[in-house]
């Protein structure tokens, strides 16, 4: 465990690392995106203001694309552009391109459209909440057992509700397309995580127009969180087809207020959920899940989502009888997409609140309850996965002593007593599969490529990005630390399509889990096959066999069967596990509730880099709990956000103290790393509210308002 | 209008429009260290040092900036090296959005603060997020480099 320095650590902090809007090209010109302000209806005309010359600029709308109209995704339902039917706010109807960016702003905002508007479903729970809303494929897990709950089990019966969530990545979305009318190509730079679902996208617009579709991501990706997965396909076939009418290069940066409206979010999520326990052995013996997602207007990539919601929805526990249903709803709302923790902090957001009801109504520690209840070696996840390790038992076993729980609830009631402000203590678990979903790796197929030269310098070539996790550090270090080479001699390439192979998108926990994996078998791979003990040694001595390319291909584990259709067999081969203990402070007299210490434990397997893994932690963590605590997106009468200052993002001051632990670190294998720190936290904060007041809140975020609210009506 | 910036300890002469923010003459002027990030003075990655004071220069009209030091990280140089070691042997670094502006507004901060407490240096961010680092790494090494435990 080596805490490698990130190698673009300091031209970052000096200035000179290139985000995407500083690259520049002769002749540029700027573009944006002519967006719905309606939720659900028909264009019936665009008035585009006077005083401005028209023949200036270039405008594009579905009646130029020589491609499809259809963004590729795991479904293909959503338009690049508005053809007949606005379904939603923020729906792109045209992009409009001009030299001069300040004037191209003006102009789009005084550009009226009218419509005829339809009945639009905007609020989270009108969508939520109707069984006409529901779309798309159903997801069952059905490991029930067909018999009657005993009449003396004590039956639980709740519904929770989580709100939308904003990536919030500091830089906001932006691409340059540029096309080469004498080579026939397109080559978009693009601030993104996955360039070959943006070569996809750009291929789907242009159809057989251009000859070569290049994506190369910019050299500083300012921040994602799964903001950057989905939605740069879209954007990238508009600035795409500008470029081609124009004949120019277009660099569409959205402006903040656009981004935050009109990009993709994190699903508002409805999961009802029933369990009855044995009273006396203190049991789950029963559980149906209701689990329900607001996909937005289309369903996109909201499938994939959903399957991780549902599979991770039944928590860490134990429990015989068990039956998942997952489903989509349509909303008029821009589709929500890829955020850290894939649907997993939805399902934890339900069954982590529904263990401390269920404790409450048992009269037992939350903590002793879930002693009972977590996964045990040899138990079944719903799926008929076998539990093969007890590390999430040891997570909370470790996070109740790290924080000095049991002392703290019998201090805490004490003070509690006598005091109108209160304190608190909570608990929460989690867990996420790593890598693609069920067959997903199989079917991705992934490779990496490597080029060793001359000087036995070594370039690692992957479509992996460094969004600022450390990415493409930590890989490299996997590959000359299984070689013993020095770091200074082995370096990740900037991803680029026409150069790296296609080693799957940059999502779901994958990177260092399975290609990091991967560049390591490679490294051992190649020191086998050339027989050197010292790599740069051989490259001397062995000149003339060299630059030369090594390519390998993941082979998946045989072991790992899931059948999608039925949701049987093994979803994930490999868990990360964690539990905390949150410690919160309640203002009667603001109804604010501040975060004081924060206690993690993490199973992440062998940590590659302690200081890229710990700030990845951190960063996730302090995510969740904004998640649970402040972060709200939408609210009726209020609508969708605007920008920072009326989403709020955690600033230095609402830091608790934090300790976090990584323990197992002596696996063999880094398991997923990036999203599990997202996962568990939040639910902590409401369970901590409920040890302070004695009232549980089904919603997300626990801001005054919705305290005062919960408390009034308690009383 | 035209207009004469002091920029680093150089003079630029540039012709702006009138209602031109800061942020945006600069990064025309190719300083590019300077990021956008909100335009509604929320989250500090355009930060600047106006006379050594961190000023968002996304809220501040350029013409006000005629007749005072402007500072960007590129203006630092090698004084910049101490804060930036102080951050990076954290690894707390991430995405480095927001990287420059935070080296800028320490900077100011170890002039300014006579008697740094950890309470201080928490105020004093404040005005600079971070998505990435949940803010840890980055205050265990800017501690260091204030001489605060």
């Amino acid at each position: 465990m080596k805490s490698v320095r990130k190698f673009d650590a300091r031209p970052k902090l000096d200035g000179s690392w290139k985000f995407i809007d500083d690259y520049t090209y002769d002749g540029i010109l700027h573009g944006q995106l002519l967006y719905s302000t309606c939720h659900h209806g028909y264009i019936k005309k665009i008035n585009f203001p006077e005083n401005y010359d028209l023949s200036e600029f270039t405008m594009v709308s579905p009646k130029d694309i020589p491609g499809e109209n259809i963004v590729p995704e795991p479904v293909c339902d959503q338009p690049f552009m508005v053809d007949k039917e606005v379904m939603h706010y923020g729906q792109v109807i045209m992009g409009i391109a001009h030299p001069n960016r300040k004037l191209l702003l003006k102009f789009i905002k005084e550009t009226k459209i009218e419509y005829e508007e339809l009945p639009a479903i905007i609020d989270i729970k009108d969508c939520l909440d109707n069984e006409d809303n529901h779309f798309g494929k159903e997801i069952k897990i059905d490991h029930s057992i067909k018999k009657e709950p005993k009449v003396d089990w004590k039956y639980n019966h709740n519904i929770y509700y989580t709100p939308h969530q904003e990536q919030a990545y500091l830089e906001p979305q932006g691409v340059i397309s540029v096309y080469n009318p004498r080579a026939n190509t397109m080559f978009v730079r693009i601030t993104a995580q996955c360039p070959f679902f943006v070569k996809h996208g750009v291929e789907a617009i242009m159809g057989k127009a251009v000859d070569e579709v290049i994506i190369e991501t910019s050299e500083g990706i300012g921040g994602a969180f799964g903001g950057k997965e989905d939605f740069p396909s879209l954007f990238a076939g508009v600035s795409s087809l500008l470029s081609y009418k124009s004949g120019k290069p277009v660099k569409i940066i959205l402006e903040r207020s656009d981004d935050i409206q009109i990009t993709t979010k994190r699903h508002p999520a409805r999961v009802e959920l029933e369990t009855w326990t044995d009273p006396l052995t203190k049991k789950i013996k029963r559980c149906r899940i209701d689990y329900r997602l607001d996909a937005g207007a289309y369903q996109t990539l909201s499938p994939v989502v959903l399957a991780r919601g549902a599979l991770h929805s039944i928590g860490g526990y134990s429990i015989p009888d068990t039956l998942i249903r997952g489903r989509l709803f349509r909303s008029n709302t821009p589709s929500n997409g890829a955020f850290r923790g894939f649907g997993a902090p939805q399902a934890f957001a339900a069954m982590e609140a529904h263990i401390d009801r269920i404790s409450a109504d048992l009269k037992i520690d939350p903590y002793e309850f879930r002693k009972i209840n977590l996964f045990r070696v040899g138990d079944e996840f719903p799926t008929t996965q076998k539990v093969v390790e007890e590390n999430l038992s040891d997570c909370l076993e470790r996070v109740i002593h790290n924080s000095d729980y049991h002392k703290k609830v019998i201090e805490f009631a004490e003070w509690n007593r006598t005091h109108k402000d209160k304190k608190g203590i909570g608990i929460s678990v989690g867990y996420h599969g790593g890598g693609y979903t069920g067959n997903g790796e199989k079917v991705l197929n992934s490779e990496v490529k490597v080029i060793i030269d001359k000087d036995a310098q070594v370039k690692i070539f992957v479509a992996n990005t460094d969004m600022g996790q450390g990415a493409h550090t930590t890989l490299a270090q996997m590959f000359f630390e299984a070689i013993s080479h020095p770091r200074e001699k082995c370096w990740v390439q900037l991803p680029n399509t026409s150069k790296t192979p296609n080693s799957g998108p940059t999502v779901a926990s994958r990177t260092i889990y399975i290609i990091g994996n991967l560049l390591r078998k490679l490294a051992l791979q190649i020191k086998e096959e050339l027989g050197f003990e010292n790599l740069e040694e051989y490259v001397k001595t062995h000149l003339q066999e060299f630059p030369r390319e090594f390519h390998k291909n993941l082979t998946p584990d045989p072991s790992v069967i899931f059948d999608g259709d039925t949701n049987v067999g093994i979803a994930y081969k490999d868990y990360s596990w964690a539990a905390c203990v949150n410690e919160i402070y309640f203002n009667a007299n603001t109804y604010k509730i501040e975060l004081k210490k924060s206690w993690n434990v993490m199973d992440v397997g062998k940590v590659v880099n302690e200081k890229i893994a710990m700030g990845q932690a951190e960063g996730g963590i302090l995510q969740g709990l904004a998640y649970g605590l402040t972060e709200f997106f939408y609210k009726p009468g209020f609508g969708r956000a605007h920008g920072f200052t009326d989403y709020t993002l955690p600033t230095t001051l609402d830091l608790p103290e934090m300790d976090i632990e990584f323990i197992h670190t002596d696996s063999k294998i880094p398991k997923g790393l990036g999203e599990v720190p997202m996962d568990f936290p939040a639910p902590s904060i409401r369970n901590a509210f409920h040890n302070a007041t004695g009232i549980f809140i089904n919603e997300y975020p626990l801001i005054p308002e919705s305290l005062l609210k919960a408390m009034e009506k308690d009383k | 209008m035209i207009l004469k910036l002091n920029i680093n300890n150089k003079f630029y002469n540039t012709n702006i429009e009138s209602d031109e923010s800061l942020l945006v003459v600069l990064r025309h002027l190719g300083f590019k260290s300077v990021k956008k990030g909100c335009d509604t003075g929320t989250c500090g990655v355009c930060s600047v040092l106006i006379d050594g004071k961190p000023r968002l220069s996304c809220q501040f009209l350029a013409a006000r900036a005629q007749g005072h030091k402007i500072t960007t990280v590129e203006g630092l140089g090698k004084k910049a090296d101490a804060i930036i070691d102080a951050i990076v042997n954290e690894g707390a670094d991430q995405c480095g959005y927001c990287g420059p502006s935070l080296v800028l507004t320490t900077y100011a901060m170890k002039k300014e603060l006579k008697d740094p407490t950890v309470n201080k240096i928490k105020h004093y961010l404040a005005g600079n997020l971070c998505r990435c680092s949940g803010y840890e790494g980055q205050l265990r090494g800017i501690k260091k480099y204030m001489g605060v435990k």
